[in-house]
Order: C-alpha cells, then structure tokens, then sequence
C-alpha cells in the first residue's frame, strides 16, 4: 500500500476528530438549559450555594474562555470533572463504563458476523431453498425490528417468563463466592440475554447483504469459468465467490464498529446494562456537558477510527482506491 | 471429508463441556453466604459526600452510613442517635447532648463530642458571610436553629446556644462526621471530597463498594450501638430510566424492594405471591404553579398580566377537579392537595377554609365578576384587551404531568382561556421558570404555568420557604410576593413553641390557598413494594400507613428480621387499614398461594413467544410449500 495513501488518510481522520471537539463544545452550549438550575428543584438551596456550583463548574466564565480551557485540557487527556457525579474525573467514569459495553457489543458483533455472514452466503448460495427462504424472511423481520423490542422480548420469555436467566445488572453483587469460576458463570448469565438481543439484531443485515452479495458474485464471468474448468461447487464458493463477496461486509463490519455506542442505548437501558448507553441516557438527563462532551468524543473517534480502517482494508483488497 | 470437520466439532464441544464442569462446582459450593437485602430504586447515586447529594437515594445513603445528632424515630420524633440524651436551660437557649460512653466509629476509632463539634462547625463557618457548604441543601438546618455556638466541655458533651428558642434542633439532618477522616475538609474544599469507600460512620450500614451506574453496597457495623437488623449487608440497586427492568428484577426474585415503580406497576405486583404492595402518604405535592411576577419583563415574563391577579388565579382553581386528576392520572393513588403544607405534616398541616369545589360555572361567574369578559372569539381578554393565551410547562420525565396537563387544557378551554401545553426537559424548565438573579431580567421567566412538584423535609419550613419573596431570583417558581406572608414566616420560625408556631402556620396556609400561586393538585402517594419470604419485622415511618425505607432516618432497616429463621407465619406487620375514601394510604398484602403453583412469574409473556414463533414457522413453512409447488409446476 502507498504510504502516500496511508498519510492522507490517517491526517484526514486526525483533521475530522480537531473538528468534531470543537462542535462537541458549541454543540452542547446551544442546548437549552443550564446545569446548575436544576439545584434549584431543593427547597433548601440557597442562592449561594447555586453560585458557588456555577463558579466551580466553570460556568461564569465567558464562553470562548471556557472553549480555550476545554481544547486545552482535552489536549492533555483530561476531560474534567462530571457535575452529576461531583468530584469524580470524566475519564474514570468513562472508563468504568466503557469496557461493559464493549464486551456487550464486540461479543455481539462477533456472534452476529459469524451466524450472519454464515447465514447470508448459504442461503445465496442455495437460492430459492428453503434455508434461504426461512432465513431471508428471519432476516429482514429482525432487520426491521428495533432493539428494544427483541430485547423485552427475550427479556419476558428468558428472564421473567423461564427463569433461565437474571433479568438485569452484570453481576450478581455480593453472593459472597467470590472465586474466579462462579464470578466468570456469573457475568456469563448476566451477559447471555443482552449479547443475543444484539447478536439477533445484527444478524439481519450482515446475512441479507450477504446473501445479495454472494448472489452476484456468482454471476460474474470468472465464476462460470471456474465452473467450465471442472471445479466442484465447494471450491468455487470458497476460492472464487467468497473472498470478493466479502468486501461489501467488510466495510459494514467496520463501520458497525464505529456505532458500538450509539446503538448501546436501547439495549443497555432493557438490561439495565452499566455501559456508556446508560451513562448516555442519565448524562443527557442532568446536563452533564463534561460527561456528555466525554461520550461524545469518544463516539466520534470510534466513527472515524472505524472509518479509517475500513478504508485502509478497503485499499489493501481493492487497489483501484488508492489512486 | 465431513466426518472430521463432525468429530472436531465434537471435540470442541467435549472440551467445552470439560471446562463448565470445572468450573461448575465452584459456582455451587457457596460458603456461608451473607443475608443480603436487595434494594432497587430509579435513580443514579450522585455522591457519597453528604454535603453533595442532590437526590433521596443520597441521603438514604449517608443515613445507613452515618448518625444524626439526634435521630428520627417511627412517627418522626426525635430518638437518641449519636447522642443518647438531651436537656434543654430553662431560658430554652442552651441544649445539652449526652454523647453515648465508650461509642466507637466503624474502624475502631472512639466517637466523640469533638466529632460533633467538627461537624456543627463546618457548617456554621461557612455559612456564617452567607455562604453555603456544598450543594448548600443542608444549610438551614443549623440556620433556621438559630445556632450561635457548639462546645464540647468533655468527650461525652455537647453544649450547643441558640440565639431563640427553638425545638428544630432536635429535627435537624446534618450527619455526623469523623473528625480523624474529614480533617482536612473545610467549607472551600467540601465539593472536591470524594468520601470513598469504604465510609467511616457510626450508622447501622456503611458503603464498601460504589459501582457507578450499578449499585452501592453497605455491610453491617461491626460497632453499631444500636439494634442490628437481620440484613448483613444493604445492596441498593439502580435503574435510572428503567423502572421497567427493575419491577421484572423484582418480580425475578433478584429484589428483595423496590422503590417507586409506577402506578400501572404496582398494581400489577399486588397480585404476586408473598408480595407486599404498599402507597403511602407522601411529603410533598404536584402543583400547577403561576407565573406571578409584577413587573413587565421585556422579551420574558408572562404572557397577560392577569397572572399577577390573586382573583384570576382563584377563579381558574374551581375549573380544576382535582379527584379526577388522582383518578385518572394516578390511578387512585394520592390525594386532594390544598396548602404547601402537606397532609403528611400530621402536626402543622391545616385544612383552608372555603375550600374551592369544581364548578366551570362558578369559575366562569368568578372570570366574569374579577372584570375578564369573553371576547368574540369566546376567549377571555385580560385588562389591557389582550386575548388570553396560556404557556403551560412540565417536565416531560414524568408521564403523568403531561396527563394533567391535558385535564387542565379541557377545563380551561370550557372557561374561556385557551391553553398550549408543553412537555420540557427539566433542565430547560429550571431555566424558564427560576429568575437567575445574577443575570439581566430580559429574556427571563417565560411561562405562565408549570406544573411540577416539590419535596418537603421533617420540618415543614423547606415547602414553606419557597413562597417568600426572599426567593424570588432563586428557589420561587411562582415569583409571588406578598409582604404578610413574608412576615408570617419568620414569625412561625422564631416562635418559641409549637402551639405559637402553628397558629402563624394556619394563617400562612390559608393566605396561600386564597392567593393561589400555586393550585396544589394533588399530594402524591409514595409507591414501594417488598417481599415477605426473606425478610420479616417490617416497620414503617410513620407507624401507622407509612413505608419502611425512603423515609427520614434509617430507623427501620435495624429491625428486620430473617423471614426464614423465625417461626411464626411470615405476616408482615403492616397496617393494612384502608382509610376511609378511596385515596387514603393503603397497603395490600398478597397470600402465598397453594403450595402446588411451582411457576411465580406469570407465564404470559413465555406463551405469546411460544405462539408468536409457532406462529411464524407455520407462515414461513406454507410459503416454502407454495413457492415449491410454483417451480414444480414451471418444471413440467
């Protein structure tokens, strides 16, 4: 690959992240609504106590100073302390709530690509099957359904309905064993309804492109050449048809990864699951800005990290783009 | 070239099973597993810092980890807490706190009257230039006490002076600190102390493990001088935005209570075996407030000035039927409010004379005669021919103020006056509806009505305070003013007894209600649930048709006992005395059912899954026939 290419890229990435800060700042500003009036809602708050929260908030300042400071700080790392959860650091917060989600979502995007991408090239592969016709009609329901409504849906049936499994939380707290195995069941339990939700969500749009994809890779001209050398079906699938059908994936794959938070929401508030959808939620709720600011970042970059390394995939397997 | 790919798959799976099986046993073999109280609740803990909580769950928290001076007894009265006596000098200034002998904090450490000191005086320094202490929530307690000095004379004493009389003293929530850990903590830099676990206290539970988002865990004082409840450790749950997820988790079996699930909700568990359903009188209210303010504010303000007319106002509170309101919107489950002082102010809260009754006639005749006619259109004009349109405001978080708001939109509509609602994001509201004094007037308070609702504290000051005119740039949401009640206030807070306190009270809540600045629609039921087959002893505040946690104090987590332990049939021992009308104060208990039920949830939602995906096999199944058949036929 052209490190010429790989330059442009990688600056033109770094280039999108400068500027989603600097809109993250102004972007949460133009809310209406400012954070310290909610004190207010307490009969005993006296003006000031709400004056001293606005100075120590940062809030009296004046707006391009308070940008100057947040570019500042935000350089070095520190994104300042949330105003819901006084005196806790953004970055500890985040990071408490980062790595639920990310097991949530990548072990679902896992499953999903696997049983999706599995799904898709069997049933374009056998067209007009049954598979194809079960798994095509599956697929575009789930693909429409929200994921709110499969996971109350798994929810009624697994949780409250059968037992099978805790309906909410990641752990359970304080069951007094806390050895490695039972605490890894534990989580596993925890883990299983939320990690199918998202899994079933997925599933949909990975095996119906799939299955599109696949489709037209076997009309191509190379594969009925393949098929007038003598190979046999299986070797053209996996030599010929696969590797090309896969491309369009790839770039859903990656870009998927970039939404891991976005699309945390709705499932993590079903679960009650402690992820940064939650935070989101709660964050957004009290006006938290450093908080929100933090999420949002951190979103941001994840979009535009995805992005970047679809397109270096992208150049790697497909030399026409990097012209 | 399958059947390796089949015993490779089988191999996999055998190891698999292999490691569950190791790793099973681990899970079964449970070690003296500790009782465990499991509480869930819809908000996100803020903070473990007293001082820096904005929420109830906060200060359930620091009431398991820490003692008040004097604690909160089942109907509110005061009980020894870090004292364990009292006296008060005859000339009523000079109170004097026994601190109990030998009292030690949860690492071991003895409990002192310098603890107390430290404490009193963290909060009158820096609220002596007019300053505040953190969020400043807990300020007047000491202010309104008319606190002038605290001493500690020996280890054991507490001489605290007040410049009045007064008993609030006795009632005031201010957590007793450990000097030898907050040492460094001064009123400058309250804000940036964190308090992690694990909480030196003296209180019943203290916090170990605080984990954002999820819970916070309190274990037992292994030094608590007081009577320890069964429970050896307090898990308390969040589920901030998902009261839905939580009543399932309760329903599962992993709650052992819950807090304020919804009216729909709660209905629904009455029905659940060993399941107690409790909705209890609240201390506070929802209201339908105005925007009072007399002054014209360019770009701001209210939208008529017949906002500012105590006439308006009163004749709009009889086009208000309140007991559909409770029907309708909360399912039964509160009750007519009338003054700030709510019900639950079983000592102060006085019944207004003239209560309005709903009539649209009167509130018509009453438009008519305060001099606003209808216009042709049929709408109300105000005193300056303006057409009268009302903005009315409430925070969408809660449903069912956007219900209210819908009743209220009807009624005024077959008055004349025509009302868009809207639902607003708290923060957006706060905004609208408190003057920031520190900003110009231009711009500020536009709305005209909001309805929304206010928590009251022990003492019924708090809900009182906010109609002074003093808090008008601050906590006012009406921006009403009115000099006598202004008086009145501090007269009912300097009166020497409670008999002279409560007099000025009466007078103070009649002259609210006849000046209505607030149409007080209703006082909410506070809603909680519990299970009876782990727990038992279960107490209430007050005693009689009140709830057991989320109260003042943490008075009755020391009294349960373990329901499986003990002998008799778990009865809960609740009064379930429905009062008389349907929305008083109820409690519900439901029986175990025969023994033979083995299924506790209900098994709707397992049978419409079942069906649904029976349902969709069968449809994609005769697709498949069909289009098969189709080809068939193409073939021949």
């Amino acid at each position: 690959m052209g490190s010429r290419y790989l330059i442009r890229k990688v600056v033109g990435a770094a280039f999108t992240i400068m500027l989603i800060v600097i809109l993250n700042f102004v972007l949460f500003r133009m809310m209406p609504g400012s954070p310290d009036r909610i004190l207010l809602r307490n009969p005993n708050v006296s003006a000031a106590a709400v004056a001293a929260a606005r100075a120590r908030w940062g809030l009296d300042d004046p707006l391009p100073i308070q940008l100057v400071d947040y570019l500042k700080s935000t350089a070095t790392g520190d994104l300042g302390y949330s105003f819901k959860f006084h005196g806790e650091q953004v970055t500890d917060v985040l990071l408490s709530r980062l790595w639920p989600t990310v097991i949530l979502f990548g072990l679902g995007e896992v499953l999903a690509i696997i049983f999706g991408l599995a799904l898709g090239a069997y049933s374009g592969w056998k067209r007009g099957g049954p598979i194809d016709y079960i798994g095509n009609g599956i697929s575009l329901i789930l693909y429409s359904m929200p994921y709110f409504v499969i996971g109350i849906l798994i929810l009624g049936v697994f949780a409250i309905g059968l037992h099978w499994f805790p309906t909410s939380g990641m752990l359970t707290i304080g069951g007094g064993d806390e050895s490695f195995g039972s605490q890894l069941l534990d989580f596993l339990g925890h883990l299983a309804l939320p990690v199918t939700t998202v899994a079933i969500g997925l599933i949909g749009q990975y095996s119906i492109l799939m299955r599109s994809s696949v489709i037209e890779t076997l009309g191509e001209d190379y594969v009925t050449t393949a098929r007038g050398k003598g190979l046999t079906s299986g070797r053209i699938l996996r030599s010929h048809a696969l590797p090309n059908a896969l491309l369009p994936a790839v770039t859903l794959i990656a870009i998927n990864l970039g939404y891991v938070i976005g699309g945390a929401i709705t499932v993590e508030v079903v679960f009650n699951w402690p992820g940064l959808g939650t935070l989101t939620v709660d964050a957004l709720e009290a006006r938290d800005y450093p908080i929100l600011q933090g999420i949002f970042l951190l979103l941001s970059i994840s979009v535009v990290v995805a992005n970047l390394v679809a397109d270096l995939i992208y150049g790697r397997l497909d030399p026409r783009v990097r012209a | 070239m399958r059947s390796p790919l089949r015993d490779r798959f089988a191999r996999t799976l055998a190891a698999f099973g292999l490691a569950l099986a190791v790793l099973l046993p681990a899970a079964s073999a449970r070690a003296a597993t500790p009782l465990l109280l499991r509480i869930g609740q819809v908000d996100d803990l803020d903070s473990l810092n007293p001082f820096e909580t904005a929420l109830e769950l906060g200060y359930e928290v620091f009431t398991l980890n820490y003692d008040l001076l004097v604690n909160f007894g089942q109907n509110n009265e005061p009980v020894p807490g870090f004292a364990d006596s009292w006296t008060q000098s005859a000339d009523q200034l000079t109170w004097t706190f026994h601190i109990r002998d030998g009292m030690k904090w949860s690492d071991g450490q003895p409990a002192t009257s310098a603890d107390v000191v430290y404490t009193y005086q963290l909060e009158l320094n820096g609220t002596k230039d007019g300053g505040s202490v953190g969020l400043g929530y807990l300020d007047p307690y000491l202010k309104d006490s008319f606190v002038s000095s605290v001493t500690a004379p020996d280890p054991t004493t507490v001489v605290i002076k007040t410049s009045r009389p007064t008993s609030k003293l006795v009632s005031s929530y201010i957590p007793i600190l450990p000097q030898h850990i907050w040492k460094t903590v001064t009123p400058a830099n309250v804000g940036d102390f964190k308090n992690n676990p694990p909480i030196v206290g003296t209180g019943p539970y203290q916090a170990v493990e605080w984990k954002n988002g999820q819970y916070v865990r309190l274990v037992r004082n292994p030094y608590y001088w007081g009577k320890q409840g069964a429970a050896d450790q307090v898990v308390i749950q969040f589920f901030p935005n998902a009261p839905d997820t939580m009543v399932a988790a309760f329903k599962n079996n992993e709650l052992d209570y819950i807090h304020s699930p919804s009216a729909e909700q709660l209905n629904q568990l009455k029905t659940a075996k060993n399941t107690v359903t409790l909705a209890t009188e609240g201390n506070g209210f929802t209201q339908l407030n105005f925007n009072a303010y007399d002054k014209p504010i360019p770009s701001g303000g209210a939208s008529t000035t017949a906002l500012r007319d105590p006439a308006f106002r009163d004749a709009l509170g009889y086009a208000i039927d309140k007991q559909t309101l409770i029907d309708k919107v909360l399912l039964g489950y509160g009750s007519v409010g009338t003054t700030q002082v709510p019900a639950w102010e079983r000592n102060w809260h006085v019944e207004p004379n003239d209560v309005r009754q709903f009539s649209i006639d009167t509130a018509n005749q009453k438009l008519d005669t305060a001099g606003y006619p209808r216009g042709t259109d049929g709408t109300r004009v105000d005193k300056q021919g303006k057409p009268i349109n009302l903005r009315l405001y409430f925070p969408s978080t809660d449903p069912s103020y956007a219900k209210d708001a819908q009743f209220i939109q009807d009624w005024y509509s077959q008055v004349g006056i025509k009302v868009s609602s809207q639902g607003l994001d708290a923060d957006t509201l706060a905004t609208d509806e408190y003057l920031d004094g520190s900003k110009p007037l231009k711009g500020q308070l536009n709305y005209d009505m909001v309805i929304w609702a206010w928590q009251g504290d022990p003492d019924p000051n708090a809900l009182l305070v906010i109609l002074t005119t003093s808090t008008i740039g601050n906590t006012s949401d009406s921006q009403w003013s009115n000099a006598q009640y202004d008086q009145l206030y501090d007269q009912q807070n300097q009166a020497a007894t409670d008999a002279e306190r409560k007099t000025y009270m009466a007078q103070m809540q009649q002259l609210f209600y006849d000046q209505a600045p607030y149409h007080i629609l209703y006082y909410d039921n506070n809603l909680d649930a519990y299970h009876t087959d782990k727990f038992g002893g279960w107490q209430t505040q007050p005693a009689q048709g009140g709830s057991p946690f989320f109260v003042d104090g943490s008075i009755n987590y020391t009294v349960l006992t373990d329901a499986t332990k003990a002998t008799p049939a778990p009865t809960p021992t609740v009064n379930a005395e429905p009062t008389a009308g349907s929305s008083g104060p109820t409690a519900s208990v439901a029986p175990a059912p025969a023994p033979t039920d083995t299924s506790s949830g209900s098994p709707l939602p397992l049978i419409i899954g079942i069906v649904a995906i029976a349902a969709l096999l069968v449809v994609i199944l005769l697709m498949t026939q069909r289009r098969r058949k189709a080809t068939d036929e193409d073939d021949e």
